[in-house]
């Protein structure tokens, strides 16, 4: 049953993150007054990258894009969409994302595997990112988990489902820290540096041609779903129903891309520089004040 | 001709005798200097404020057979071009570099080695700059055939003359 | 003239037609009509044409212009580090037969006695609308399979392999910035 149930989920964050990508790059088409590619552009994109010859640069190279994608996968079972929970009460925060380390730790170790000097780069930078929005993030967690004394992600969206009361509106503070770490997780702009098409050749990608590109989009499609079912899940308070998770899941999609679209780019240093310094003072002033109402 | 510049310009002539300063246009002049006082007349220039070197290049003059390398300067303070022409003979250009005086000449002074066989005594690195698997003569020299050489190395396309001739003047 | 295809190949050329990353090498003046292309008032992204930062990744280079010996050294690295299926657009007359540098010591004149060019654009430069409507055509042969110059580069490799050498004397890239 649980097999069944990862399948469909699996389908499921598929296909919808890779239309949602699409509908996105037509709204970021319209608000620049293009028409825009029609919104299956991005599963044209992916199989005809399957389709394409590929190259390989070694064991690590290959190996390292089958971590990504495993870790990316195995990431994604433990996310509750809705009424659709593979693991109930297996599905700890702390799994997530370690799992999800997993994934990202496999697409470093593949790109510096490929020897270009702009992937070295790249995954320099996204790793110090990482360092930028993780903190932030973990503070507004450690938060939320002594809210509840509770650090399941079935558990807490479940929490908040009968008190009627999201974690968005209890902590508002904590949720603006989230989506702006969560902006920089998704490498949407501001935060986007790390990719950076015309300074470093689009940076961790650069060396993946034809198959493993594919797989590697794929992978990135089934990041921005867990990614996103995080912040979900925890501050928006999931779903009773697999349609309103989704429902959720696009506003909090299209907030990210209409940011996106009318950002421009932090350098690596600036975006660490912001990160550590508002979300950080904000996600602090949020944990002392749920701590403090708690205790009295 | 301005006070500041007359000042200067006296100044440089009573340094070397028998120059002459050219108006070319407004802010604008020239000067032609023998290439044995070439280096020392630069020097003084860039002292007396022609500071800025803005560039160096050559003109092949076959029928005298000389070579003209021109020195284009700037003066900041008074916004004057000075263009310093010297002459070197075409079979045997060698002339001393300004690399002393302005070290961005290096890359002029290369680029005029590469395209004219112009040799400046000096500067350290004449390699090629800009052509690559270069063996024929200094492609910017006069007696120099481009066609010539385009027509052996890179193969054109012939076209139908039915093509061609539709819509020309000659299909009446 | 069409090759019969098996159904994999149809569905994978209709996949390739639709999706096309392209690589612009922007030697000449083609840079600058590409960019009103790109953007809003001619807006490429529509068919599914979008700019591609690395060759691996690229489906089609697009030669915007003349090129040098030096630049077209570059060139047939960039393309060989392109991945198969890959497809090549020749930009304005200079491509074609040299343009105005016909007689210039320094440029190629004919670009497909080098690399395999599968679309050209004529025009000095082509306007927007030109290359929007070469492009249709480029995906209209590559849904019917008869952009095949990737096949006809490995095929005939040794004759394109000696023209290179003809016009470049080497074709290994001495470069006193990767000494």
């Amino acid at each position: 049953m649980s097999i069944l149930k990862g399948a469909a989920l699996l389908i499921l964050a598929f296909f919808y993150t890779v239309t949602l990508e699409g509908i996105a790059r037509k709204i970021t088409a319209r608000i620049q007054r293009r028409y825009g590619p029609p919104f299956w552009q991005n599963f044209i994109d992916i199989f005809k990258a399957l389709t394409k010859h590929s190259i390989s640069h070694g064991f690590i190279f290959d190996f390292g894009v089958l971590m990504a994608f495993g870790g990316t996968i195995a990431t994604v079972l433990f996310i509750p969409a809705g009424n659709l929970v593979v693991f109930p009460g297996l599905d700890n925060v702390f799994v997530v994302i370690y799992l999800l380390a997993i994934g990202l730790l496999g697409m470093a170790m593949s790109s510096v595997g490929s020897g270009n000097p702009n992937a070295g780069i790249g995954i320099g930078r996204a790793l110090t990112q990482m360092l930028g929005y993780e903190l932030p993030f973990m503070i507004v967690l450690v938060g939320v988990f002594f809210q509840y004394k509770n650090s399941s992600l079935s558990d807490l969206v479940n929490i908040q489902i009968e008190s009627g009361q999201y974690n968005a509106w209890l902590m508002p503070l904590g949720a603006v820290v989230a989506f702006i770490s969560l902006l920089g997780m998704l490498g949407k702009k501001p935060f986007d540096v790390f990719i950076a098409p015309a300074e470093i050749a689009s940076g961790p990608l650069v060396e993946y041609s034809g198959k493993y590109l594919g797989m590697l989009l794929i992978q990135h499609s089934f990041a921005v779903f867990i990614e996103i079912g995080l912040f979900v899940n925890l501050f928006l308070g999931g779903g009773r129903t697999i349609w309103e998770f989704l429902v959720k899941f696009f506003a909090v999609f299209f907030l990210a891309v209409i940011i996106s679209s009318i950002m421009p780019r932090f350098r690596v240093e600036q975006a660490v520089k912001f990160y550590w310094k508002w979300p950080l003072i904000l996600s602090f002033v949020q944990t002392i004040i749920v701590i403090v109402s708690a205790g009295r | 001709m301005n006070s500041m510049n007359k000042k200067i310009f006296n100044e440089i002539k009573a340094i070397f005798k028998n120059i002459e300063f050219t108006d070319i246009d407004e802010r604008k002049y020239s000067v032609i200097i023998p290439k044995e006082k070439a280096v020392s007349f630069l020097e003084t220039l860039k002292r007396k404020g022609f500071s800025h070197m803005s560039l160096i290049t050559c003109i092949d003059w076959i029928a005298e057979k000389e070579f003209e390398i021109v020195y284009t300067l700037f003066n900041w303070e008074t916004g004057t071009t000075l263009m310093v022409k010297t002459r070197v003979d075409r079979d045997n250009p060698i002339l001393p570099t300004v690399m002393e005086i302005w070290p961005t000449a290096k890359y002029y002074e290369r680029d005029i080695h590469e395209f004219f066989g112009v040799k400046f005594e000096g500067n350290p690195d004449l390699r090629p700059l800009i052509l690559e698997k270069w063996e024929e003569i200094p492609p910017m020299r006069k007696d120099f055939d481009s066609a010539k050489y385009s027509k052996e190395h890179f193969p054109d396309r012939a076209y139908d003359v039915d093509f061609l001739l539709e819509g020309s003047e000659s299909n009446e | 003239m069409t090759k019969q295809q098996s159904a994999w190949e149809k569905v994978a050329n209709m996949l390739r037609a639709r999706s096309l990353w392209m690589l612009y090498y922007c030697t000449g003046c083609g840079a600058i009509e590409l960019p009103p292309t790109m953007t809003s008032r001619f807006d490429m992204e529509r068919f599914g044409i979008g700019p591609m930062a690395t060759p691996r990744q690229a489906d089609i280079l697009l030669i915007t212009g003349y090129l040098s010996t030096k630049t077209l050294r570059r060139v047939v690295y960039t393309y060989e580090q392109m991945q198969a299926p890959k497809y090549i657009v020749g930009f304005g007359s200079c491509t074609l037969n040299g343009g105005i540098y016909y007689d210039s010591y320094a440029t190629i004149n004919k670009l497909d006695l080098y690399i395999p060019v599968d679309l050209y654009l004529a025009g000095c430069m082509p306007r927007p609308e030109a290359i929007v409507t070469g492009f249709k055509k480029l995906m209209e042969k590559i849904d019917k399979g008869e952009a095949d110059g990737w096949k006809r580069y490995q095929e005939n490799y040794e004759w394109y392999k000696k023209n290179q050498l003809d016009a470049l004397g080497e074709v290994y890239i001495h470069d006193e910035f990767h000494e």
